[in-house]
């Protein structure tokens, strides 16, 4: 592994512990004060600048610095997290992202800006009030010592250094006060009878005791009253039990987890005795022992064949080093301690606090990186594999005849178990939506500080998983409707007051899964579509005519039009008269589509519905003048087979079909493509309702519907080159190349307008 | 006073006092019985609960014989074990060796 291997790991690393950071300040910024979420704020800064400086990215270690100093005075409760330093934080968490990218992708940075940023750290954590706002004085706290009996952690601040690093504060329970500790930590009954088994399984009871006895102080008494004389002994049978008192701070769960690989093979009973009371008459005899020290001959000794039992004490004891080193060198890692360390804390506000953590950390799961070229060859692998088998199961059904053979039944399962790999496949490349959700609040916060708004974003279903590539493709449409949010959609301060609302405007962005799709819905409190000032708009840019009777709807939807702005002047951030344009163009694109709905002085609601893959689609498979054609089935309402009665003519060439006492225009799907020259009959066909941009709905008319099913999308551009008309490609199974219809080019085209390149839907290949 | 003079004999624990050695420990005990036994575990590196067990198996039995059961040379590791699984040897100590 080379060095830029190796930085390129530390930015990848970056990116998490950025997003981490992020998300844990707006944690704090919405009222967490759980001493947890500042350390993984702290940790994610000082991993990065500890990374960064091994690869002498001096700018950013110099910015890490400053911030993680300010961050540790929160952490040690010298500075409140008040609204205005977590503004100031935000900012920061940003610039270190831009100093981030800088450093690996090059470019420069806004100097001026860091700097600043700098300056108002720097001021926070000298404890004065951020320069730019009128901030409470952030409140000293004094150092406290962490002498009460039973020590709140979190109050238990010790005094910074002279670096301003502070100890710490769950660290020191382990420490200070180490006797009357002793004597509080609650007392067990353990009462360990171990069968037969539990030796015959290569398990050992000195082993279990001896870990028992790392736990805390403990008293043992072994029972031998079973135990017969030698001549009428099993030498391989259990004899021996065990009553241990034990007083420990780990509580039951740890006691329990010693024996956790043997537990049906003895009888365990762990009982909680009363704390204040002493050893009990049955091992008044037995001196208490202080094992651990006790023990440390045991610990060298060679390990022969062993069980289980061995190498999970090594496992603790390696855990137990690696805590109490992290201890020593003041890093604070407990999310590295494993859901042992959490069970072994119990009682203390500090250990439930810990707890809480640690399994938020096993929460998370096993994570590995995997390059995304080798996911997409299997996922294209299951893909061939999925054509492969269907190609298989046609040629098998058409040479046999009576249709029941076993050969059949296999390829059922088969059907099934390749599905479900596909399914598995997908999923690998499915990611939640949270990091694009994320570099949202971070345009929200730019904006708002541009157009002196005051703005909370309000995010919703971060979790909602999608393909990467949606996601991928997903920022930059998001971004354009975000500022258009907060730049066109929210008003003033002084004007929201005035409307009766609060000075702060809201931007909820919510992602959920709905029917096979993703549904994006960003919404905002603010002053909804002004209809007359788009309806003056597009009559002066000739998009419509003056006299035109259009319906809310339809005027709402006049924002999608190119070249379309109601913004006064022109202003950095939106305005340019390309942004919703481009945002529809950017959804479709994907195979989206976006809906927008306005109450006026109430906000406006912008709905996205998206494929969750643009790797494989659920498809209709028709018949058009002899060719085979996929529709997506996301696009089509209904079918319908037309009676004669209700088709009407109009115009030259016009067709419209009624439906429910409605009309709807006919498309012929085979005149548009070229693919006959006369317009077909449509009582010998089968009309497919879809439902285009811009809400409106058309008849697509084709000749036969074959069936549906689940295609893989193989891309015509990367293969071939752009068809108008047609999104990509699918192998059927007869191995032949089915196109997959673009609807919304083909209903563009029905209305008279070229199909080209623009409109087409973009498959993955 | 030593009128009956007891054939006094020996034996020398493994290393490893493990699941295996518990047969064989038997066995060797077993054909020991009947005189005053000597035991030497001071190359006990590891005692498993199972021997420990046949050892006190022994010492019960020998008792019943009346004959002397004692360890003359014990490890460290040993008296930790038993030690720690409470198992108590002081009175199988040899005292007067």
């Amino acid at each position: 592994m080379d060095m830029n291997e190796i930085k390129e790991i530390f930015f990848q690393e970056c990116e998490e512990q950025l997003a981490e950071l992020e998300s844990g300040l707006l944690r704090l910024n919405d009222g967490d004060r759980d001493p947890e979420t500042v350390n993984a704020v702290f940790r994610a800064v000082h991993s990065i600048k500890g990374g960064a400086g091994a690869f002498a990215l001096d700018d950013l270690v110099s910015f890490a610095h400053v911030f993680e100093t300010t961050l540790d005075c929160v952490r040690s409760n010298k500075l409140e997290p008040t609204q205005d330093v977590l503004k100031v934080m935000l900012k920061s968490a940003d610039v270190l992202a831009d100093l981030t990218n800088v450093a690996r992708d090059g470019g420069s940075v806004d100097q001026a800006r860091s700097a600043q940023l700098i300056r108002e750290l720097e001021a926070l954590a000298k404890g004065e009030a951020p320069p730019a706002a009128e901030a409470p004085a952030p409140k000293a706290a004094a150092p406290k010592a962490a002498s009460a009996p039973k020590p709140a952690p979190v109050a238990a601040a010790a005094a910074p250094n002279d670096e301003g690093f502070v100890p710490v504060a769950f660290s020191f329970d382990d420490f200070g006060g180490e006797e009357e500790a002793m004597i509080e930590h609650p007392a067990y009954e353990v009462v360990f009878k171990p069968k037969s088994e539990l030796y015959t399984k290569g398990n050992e009871a000195t082993l279990l005791l001896r870990d028992l006895s790392r736990l805390g102080e403990m008293s043992i008494h072994c029972n031998m009253d079973s135990l017969p004389p030698l001549d009428q002994m099993d030498p391989e049978a259990a004899y021996f039990s065990w009553k241990v008192s034990i007083r420990t701070d780990k509580g039951e769960d740890a006691i329990r987890s010693v024996f956790e690989f043997a537990e049906w093979d003895c009888e365990l009973d762990v009982i909680a005795a009363d704390a204040g009371e002493g050893a009990d008459g049955e091992t008044e005899e037995l001196p208490m022992q202080p094992v651990p020290f006790d023990l440390s001959a045991l610990d060298e000794e060679p390990h022969a064949p062993l069980g289980v039992v061995e190498e999970e004490e090594q496992i603790a004891a390696a855990q137990e080093a690696v805590t109490a080193a992290q201890t020593a060198s003041n890093v604070v890692q407990m999310a590295a301690n494993t859901s042992r360390a959490a069970a072994a804390e119990k009682g203390a506000a500090a250990a439930a606090a810990a707890q809480n953590n640690a399994q938020q950390a096993s929460a998370a799961g096993q994570t590995i990186r995997v390059d995304l070229d080798r996911v997409d060859r299997l996922i294209n692998l299951v893909g061939e594999l999925v054509i492969n088998q269907a190609m298989l199961s046609q040629s098998v059904i058409e040479n046999d005849s009576n249709g029941v053979s076993s050969i059949n039944m296999g390829l059922e399962e088969l059907q099934q178990l390749t599905r479900e790999i596909q399914d598995s496949v997908m999923a690998i490349r499915a990611q939640p939506v949270k990091p694009v959700f994320q570099r949202m609040a971070r345009t929200v916060r730019e904006i708002a500080d541009i157009t002196g708004k005051s703005v909370r974003l309000v995010t919703e279903g971060e979790n909602t998983e999608v393909d990467k590539t949606v996601i991928d493709k997903l920022a930059e449409p998001l971004t354009h409707m975000i500022r258009n949010a907060v730049d066109h959609g929210l008003e003033m301060p002084e004007k929201r007051l005035a409307a009766g609302k609060s000075a702060e405007g809201t931007v909820k962005l919510t992602a959920k899964h709905r029917s096979g799709r993703i549904v994006i819905e960003l919404s905002d409190d603010g002053a909804g579509i002004n209809r007359e000032k788009v309806r003056q708009k597009a009559i002066d840019n000739d998009l419509i005519a003056a006299d035109a009777n259009l319906s809310d709807e339809e005027i709402d939807n006049l924002i999608f039009h190119a070249g379309f702005s109601t913004a006064d002047k022109v202003s950095d951030l939106s305005g340019r008269g390309v942004g919703m344009d481009v945002v529809k163009r950017s959804i479709q694109a994907l195979g989206g589509r976006i809906n927008i709905s306005s109450k006026p002085g109430q906000g406006s609601v912008f709905t996205m519905s998206l494929p969750l893959t643009l790797a494989v689609l659920d498809g209709m498979v028709v018949t058009v003048a002899g060719q085979t054609l996929v529709v997506p089935l996301t696009a089509i309402v209904e079918t319908l087979q037309p009676d004669a009665a209700a088709i009407h003519s109009f115009g030259a060439t016009q067709r419209l079909i009624s439906i429910r006492n409605s009309f709807c225009p006919l498309v012929d799907v085979g005149r548009i493509l070229n693919f006959r020259a006369t317009q077909a009959n449509p009582v010998e066909g089968v009309a497919l309702l879809v439902e285009s941009e811009g809400g409106g709905q058309r008849a697509l008319m084709v000749d036969a519907i074959q069936g549906q099913r689940q295609v893989v999308i193989k891309s015509l551009e990367a293969n071939y080159t752009h068809v108008p008309g047609i999104a990509a490609a699918t192998i059927l199974g007869d191995g032949r190349v089915a196109l997959i219809l673009d609807v919304d080019a083909v209903v563009a085209a029905s209305r008279g307008q070229p199909l080209n390149l623009e409109t087409s839907l973009a498959a993955a290949g | 006073m030593a009128t009956r003079k007891a054939a006094q004999k020996s034996l020398s624990l493994a290393p490893v006092l493990d699941l295996n050695e518990a047969n064989t420990l038997h066995g060797k005990l077993m054909a020991l019985r009947g005189s005053n036994l000597v035991i030497d575990a001071s190359a006990v590196e590891r005692v498993g609960a199972l021997c420990v067990q046949v050892l006190l198996a022994g010492a019960k039995s020998w008792e019943e014989d009346k004959h002397s059961f004692a360890f003359s040379k014990v490890s460290d590791a040993f008296t930790k074990t038993t030690q720690l699984i409470g198992v108590n040897i002081d009175h199988l100590m040899a005292k007067e060796i």
